[in-house]
């Protein structure tokens, strides 16, 4: 972990590389929440952002290659949080296809969400890579 | 909080029959049938102010039953202890004996690890200032705002929200209130409608089936209705740290079943 953002209003990135395993994921969405904390995200945000960011890693160890690395950069910026999440892939695919219940519940929880598919330079594998961006204050619809 | 919680002038008067017996009981003696029977008498009447009570501290994730029966045995010891010859005011007595016993209750039996008393109470603290300043804001308070409100460091309420992450949930014998359950019954029915936006709808829905109603609603007005978790716990009565345990556990559960068809 390198950089990691300070008090509030302070930016910054922290950056988590862990094993594309399960077991990570706690402490990933930990981090993610303590950073939502520190920035002063309402705690509507911080919560939704911890189950995003859960959502996105389960998505993401699951389709990871053997042995791959799971990165999760977060960059704390004026009232946000910009999530980019990427593992290598043995096999290109959309891991968050449109219209999925997963895709759906993402969109609730982030602000923005965009799934990107980099193909490997050798045709087969390449990275998947799932981009949140999460605003400090969540209003609801009512 | 036991300012805000005292009886009224009117309810009061309810209990002004029970007043007398109050000497009466420390006048018996101890052998005396008839002893037994003013404690029943003082206990049973003022059942009421217990149950009272014990829904103030309903929607923290333990069951209304159970508060009921924790502020019953602090009126049963209030009751037992009061000196009437005091000149003391039996209400000004029992109060804060009984939201003792409720606070005892919540320190010691709603956390599953061991968490330092100090923080407990701090995280208290915090679910109080979060409710309040949620029905002041309009939405979910900041950390800072939820810092200032209570005199402490941003540091402190972090550390109380993160001691909160302990906190057990007691969702199966959770019971909601009775308003709180009409509510839902009004959101249940439109659920299969919005499904129609999701595409693997098929393999959801006898998933769906399998959850509880009162988790399935809670889904359903978080991502079919968009309520934020503050709106939610305020229609369903619990807290949102509550929903936000339940709609992880939900989400986990849906996510681990539907993925192995990928």
């Amino acid at each position: 972990m390198v950089g990691a953002a300070g008090g509030v209003g302070q930016t910054g990135v922290t950056e988590v590389y862990t094993a594309a395993s399960a077991v990570a994921i706690p402490t990933i969405r930990t981090v993610a929440a303590d950073l939502a904390a520190r920035a002063d995200f309402d705690l509507d945000s911080i919560a939704d952002l911890r189950m995003a960011v859960d959502d996105t890693c389960t998505r993401l160890v699951r389709v990871a290659a053997r042995d791959a690395t799971l990165s999760c950069c977060f960059a704390v910026r004026f009232e946000r949080i910009e999530v980019i999440a990427e593992v290598d892939v043995k096999e290109i695919m959309d891991p968050l296809p449109r219209g999925s219940f997963s895709w759906w519940v993402l969109r609730c929880l982030a602000d923005e969400v965009t799934a990107l598919v980099l193909p490997g330079k050798t045709g087969q594998g390449g990275r998947v890579c799932i981009i949140l961006v999460k605003r400090a204050l969540t209003a609801g619809l009512l | 909080m036991s300012a805000s919680v005292s009886p009224t002038g009117t309810e009061q008067a309810n209990y002004a029959h029970l007043a007398a017996l109050h000497r009466r009981y420390a006048e018996l003696p101890a052998t005396d049938p008839e002893r037994q029977r003013v404690r029943e008498q003082l206990i049973s009447g003022y059942l009421p102010m217990a149950e009272h009570l014990a829904r103030r501290f309903a929607g923290r994730g333990e069951s209304l039953e159970d508060l009921i029966q924790v502020a019953t045995i602090g009126l049963i010891n209030a009751v037992d202890r009061f000196e009437p010859d005091r000149g003391a005011n039996f209400f000004s007595f029992a109060i804060p004996t009984i939201t003792g016993e409720l606070r005892r209750y919540f320190r010691d039996h709603g956390w599953s690890t061991k968490v330092p008393r100090r923080l407990k109470d701090l995280h208290l603290e915090i679910r109080n200032s979060q409710t309040q300043l949620s029905q002041q804001l309009g939405r979910a308070p900041r950390p800072s705002e939820i810092a200032d409100q209570l005199e402490i460091s941003m540091s402190e309420v972090i550390e109380g929200l993160q001691a909160g992450e302990a906190y057990r949930s007691s969702s199966l014998d959770e019971m909601l209130g009775e308003q709180a359950t009409m509510a839902l019954g009004e959101f249940v029915g439109d659920f299969d409608d919005e499904l129609a936006i999701i595409e693997d709808r098929e393999a959801l829905r006898p998933l769906l089936a399998q959850l509880p109603p009162r988790d399935r609603t809670i889904l359903a007005l978080r991502f079919f209705r968009q309520l934020t978790q503050t709106q939610i716990a305020e229609q369903v009565g619990i807290s949102q740290m509550h929903v936000s345990r339940v709609l992880s556990q939900t989400l986990a559960f849906l996510r681990e079943r539907m993925d192995t068809d990928d």
